[in-house]
């Protein structure tokens, strides 16, 4: 490197359980420039941001600012050496003043250990102003709008002497005349020679703002380019260039027949900047085929899964028609009667019962069938026959249907949430990206065994935030971007790149 | 010690036959090992011998109380395992007393049973008078409940707030409506209502009565819970509410009858105890009874976070609770009421803290860090001296009793300082880097698209000491 360093990370590692989420990494951060992160989900890019801000303090290897290394101890360690981050969910209280949120932790004291609310204020009036936002510090955070929420953290982050701000997907959610406003402060902090380093995946505002970028890809850095030196199609390319363990499905598959149909479904978005989660999606799935669905995080593949299984807080306009009939579940529950069956995609957080056994896992949806007759109570040896049954069918890795359900692996916590599912004979299976956080192996697993339920006549809807794995298991693929259905490919047609560029399509 | 033997229920492998029935029913084992070691320890201590004299009177009267506790401990656990909270038993107590017995006066001014001043006679009452109020005064406790699920589930309060509301506000009402019932049906406006009939009283005051109506409902209630889809359903709302949803589990209709039990037993009790005092004191019936029933619930191994408990735990910890009343209320002589506010407090603090100790097993705890914890070494050495020497108190009262007293706070005070402070000596030693490592403020709040969560601090964990040093001492100190 010709230039001086400001932040030079040697060799850093992050190990999860059974993943590692950054590999080595080696990058430079030059003084003044605007450094843009990109990448897939899940390629590390967050995990790199969090040790630089010290929200991550337990990793391998060293961090050099100015050639000095450096260990923080926790976020506000790496605040005093000048390094502030900028969350992609916002870290404000919100019932707090915007001024009170700025100096949160810092506050100005006279006298007697009173609050100095006024310079609080004024100071805050000021650092907002510089940073076009007009709202009035003394307003309550939690009133404002997403985009001056951000302009509040990045005040504070200024009030902070910042040297570095790291923005993690900072346009996520904000409106076109938010993001040329925050352009515009980009612009100014660069006057202000601050380092900035810019998490994204969206290739304009990458090639617009950034004078290097660096592509990360499964925790690996693959390159570090100037921006002169690439172009849109290239990035992309390297986003995604990766060689995934060939499962061949050879016989193709025989769709029988329309089973589900989704009619300019629109999903509202109240009290946010964007109107819209969905916007007029309209596809169709046949039994005995798999449909992918593509796009980065937010673009609304999970909240389509919520409608179509009648989980959704909002209600959605537009048409469903399943089984030849236009359905409209208001209850999970009567999703599962008619032959809907989620698979959810936090699987902690929405799928497991984890104080419970794995054959109490398994039979949870479907213990009515499981009861004898006087008490309607459960029998316990046809509930342990169901269990042992869906184990020795999906292979579940486990010690027998006592087990508690979290000693299992997570592709095999993950298996018994799909034999809940299949034990309610759903007609339409539907599957938020099941193979998050599993490793290899297991994900092999789960593909050969949605082909296998797929020819069997079942219609499954398949999210996935990893390319590859669409296109070696769906059949036909479609792609989302914030809210809109930006194009449809049959597994012949479609290419990684296709498909990123169809999930990075701004309007 | 009872609380000890809890942490096992969650073995990673499945075991078989007897460990596996041991890991399973590990809270019960626990109780009721340190049911009999209560009982022990009160005959070796107690001067006067109370329990073996009397054993079939002391027997008795723990059994009463305790299934009256358990009637609505019970319920008020239904409604824990459910993941959410009842605190308004006590006063639903009170309050079906007071429907109860304004029923019974109401009924008999119908049937025609005054006398000549035109009050309500309520000795010998026909049976179908005592039906029709027992079964109003269970179906109000149906409508309460209603009530508290339409505020929960509809509503949308939270569990605490809308049981609150009905923990102030029943006693306040019934307390109004009694006088209003006296004006109409008699001729004076008391705030009480005294029921003379042998029949009523019967019910709370032969032992064996409440105790078999304990037994029935928790043999239907244990059936439930552990035989029937409802119950399992329940344990999985209270395990994870969203995943049950999404399941397809109507986690409303649900959580309607575990706040319908836990009102619906409450009734029930407050029946049996208006029996047993015979009639009704909305001001004074069943007051502070809904910490009771918690606490049973949780002594008897519910975590306050749901989808945890067992029936025949809760029943177990109602009799624990009442076990230590009543070891408490024969070793102390004068006024041993006053002492059940203390005991109660203290279990239900243990409980809880080894309820939190098991839930994040493995990890060691700091009890005594900082400021804080010299502040709390010195106040809970001033407690429990203060706790020795007001036990002292009694016993053969020919001595000198200040001198005893002070002597055996002292001492007591003495033996907890220097353990809490040699606790705190043992978390303070330096342990490497993890001493070094403050937690990242930041972590909590954000979604992670990466691999894992947020930074896992598993530095080197020191081998766990036995258990809360400090907890115990306490435990040891209130039984002697």
């Amino acid at each position: 490197m010709s230039v001086q360093a400001l932040i030079s990370i040697r060799e850093v590692t992050k190990r999860y359980p059974g993943v590692v989420a950054l590999d080595s990494i080696n990058l430079d951060i030059r003084e003044g420039e605007c450094h843009s992160i990109v990448g897939e989900n899940g390629a590390g890019k967050s995990t790199l941001m969090k040790i630089l801000s010290g929200v991550i303090t337990d990793y391998e290897g060293d961090l050099e600012l100015r050639g000095e290394r450096i260990r923080f101890s926790g976020t506000r360690a790496a605040e005093a050496a000048g390094i502030s981050i900028i969350h992609q969910e916002l870290n404000l209280v919100e019932e707090l003043s915007a001024s009170a949120n700025i100096f949160l932790g810092r506050e100005k004291v006279r006298g007697l250990g009173l609050l100095d609310d006024v310079s609080m204020e004024r100071a805050a009036g000021e650092l907002l102003k510089s940073l076009e936002c007009d709202v009035d510090p003394r307003e309550r955070a939690g009133a404002l709008r997403v985009g001056d929420q951000q302009l509040i953290e990045i005040a504070k982050a200024l009030s902070l002497n910042t040297e570095i701000l790291i923005m993690d997907e900072p346009t996520s959610a904000l409106t076109e005349s938010e993001v040329a406003r925050l352009y515009r402060v980009i612009e100014r902090l660069r006057e202000q020679n601050v380092t900035i380093l810019y998490i994204s995946h969206k290739m304009d505002e990458i090639f617009r703002i950034s004078d290097r970028i660096t592509v990360l890809r499964d925790g690996q850095l693959v390159e570090t380019l100037d921006r002169e030196a690439t172009d849109p199609r290239r990035i992309t390319h390297l986003m995604v260039g990766r060689e995934i363990e060939a499962t061949s499905f050879d016989e193709p598959r025989q769709p029988t027949g329309e089973i589900l149909r989704v009619e300019n479904l629109s999903l509202p978005w109240p009290g946010h900047a964007k109107e819209w989660r969905l916007r007029d999606i309209s596809f169709s799935l046949q039994s005995g085929e798999i449909l992918g669905i593509a796009g980065l995080m937010g673009a609304g593949r999970t909240e389509l899964m919520e409608c179509l299984f009648g989980a959704s807080e909002v209600p959605y306009q537009g048409e469903v028609v399943f089984d030849g009939e236009s359905v409209r579940f208001h209850h999970p529950a009567e999703a599962k009667a008619a032959g809907v069956a989620l698979v959810t995609e936090d699987r902690k957080r929405l799928g497991l019962f984890s104080q419970m056994s794995v054959g109490n896992n398994i039979t949870m949806c479907t213990l009515d069938e499981l009861v004898s007759m006087p008490l309607r109570q459960i029998d316990r040896r046809k509930e342990a026959a169901a269990a042992e049954e869906s184990i020795s069918q999906l292979a579940i890795k486990t010690s027998g249907p006592e087990a508690q359900v979290t000693s299992l692996s997570g592709g095999n916590q993950q298996k018994t949430i799909i034999a809940r599912w299949l034990r309610t004979n759903p007609k339409v299976l539907l599957l938020d990206d099941p193979t998050r956080g599993v490793d290899v192996g297991a994900k092999a697993e789960l593909y050969r065994l949605m082909d296998s339920l797929c020819r069997e006549g079942l219609g499954i809807l398949l999210t996935s935030s990893e390319l590859p794995e669409l296109l070696t298991v769906c059949d036909r693929i479609i792609v989302f971007c914030e809210g809109r259905l930006t194009g449809e490919f049959t597994r012949e047609e479609a290419t990684e790149e296709k498909l990123m560029e169809a999930a990075t399509q701004l309007e | 010690m009872a609380l000890n033997s809890a942490g096992g229920i969650q073995g990673a492998q499945a075991p078989s036959g007897l460990s596996r029935l041991y890991s399973r029913y590990a809270t019960e084992c626990g109780l009721l090992i340190a049911i009999f070691a209560v009982i022990v320890i009160a005959i070796l201590i107690d001067p006067t011998n109370a329990y073996l004299e009397k054993p079939w009177y002391n027997a008795t009267e723990i059994l009463r109380h305790a299934s009256i506790l358990g009637i609505f401990a019970m319920g008020a656990g239904i409604v824990i395992i459910s993941g959410g909270i009842d605190l308004s038993s006590g006063s639903v107590i009170a309050f079906s007393g007071v429907i109860c017995c304004s029923m019974i006066l109401g009924l008999c001014q119908f049937a025609g049973l005054v006398d000549d001043t035109g009050n309500p006679v309520t000795a010998n009452l026909p049976g179908w008078i005592l039906v029709v109020a027992i079964s109003g005064t269970l179906g109000v406790g149906f409508i309460v409940g209603s009530f508290h699920a339409w505020l929960i589930t509809v509503v949308r309060l939270p569990p605490f707030i809308a049981t609150l509301a009905s923990l102030v506000g029943l006693r306040s009402l019934g307390r109004v409506l009694i006088q209003d019932v006296n004006r109409v049906f008699t001729s004076n406006a008391n705030t009480q209502i005294y029921i003379r009939d042998a029949t009523y009283k019967s019910l709370g005051n032969e032992w064996y009565i409440p105790v078999i109506i304990c037994a029935v409902v928790a043999l239907v209630l244990f059936t439930l819970m552990r035989s029937t889809v409802t119950g399992r359903h329940l344990y999985a709302i209270g395990g994870n509410e969203d995943a049950a949803r999404l399941s397809g589990i109507s986690t409303e209709k649900k959580k309607w009858l575990a706040y319908c039990i836990g009102t619906m037993t409450a009734a029930l009790a407050g029946i049996l105890y208006s029996s047993y005092v015979g009639g009704a004191m909305p001001d004074r019936d069943g007051l502070g009874y809904e910490l009771n029933a918690i606490a049973a619930a949780v002594v008897g191994g519910c975590s306050l976070a749901g989808g945890l408990g067992t029936i025949s735990g809760i029943v177990l910890g109602a009799i624990f609770l009442r076990v230590v009343i009543d070891a408490v209320a024969k070793t102390v002589k004068d006024n041993p009421d006053e002492f059940q506010g203390m005991i109660v407090g203290l279990l239900v603090v243990l409980a809880v803290t080894f309820n939190e100790l098991r839930s994040q097993k493995g990890d060691r705890k700091k009890f005594f860090p900082g400021a804080l914890g010299i502040v709390n070494i010195i106040s809970l050495t001033v407690l429990m001296g203060l706790v020795a020497m007001l036990v002292t108190s009694d016993g053969d009262s020919s001595t000198d009793d200040s001198r005893d007293k002070l002597f055996a706070g002292c001492l007591v005070a003495g033996i907890t300082f220097a353990v809490l402070v040699a606790r705190k000596m043992f978390e303070s030693r330096p342990t490497g880097e993890q001493a070094l490592v403050s937690t990242p403020i930041t972590a909590n709040a954000q979604s992670d698209s990466s691999a894992g969560g947020s930074s896992s601090e598993s530095g080197k964990q020191e081998i766990e000491g036995d258990g809360p040093g400090g907890g115990e001492e306490a435990d040891e100190g209130m039984d002697s």
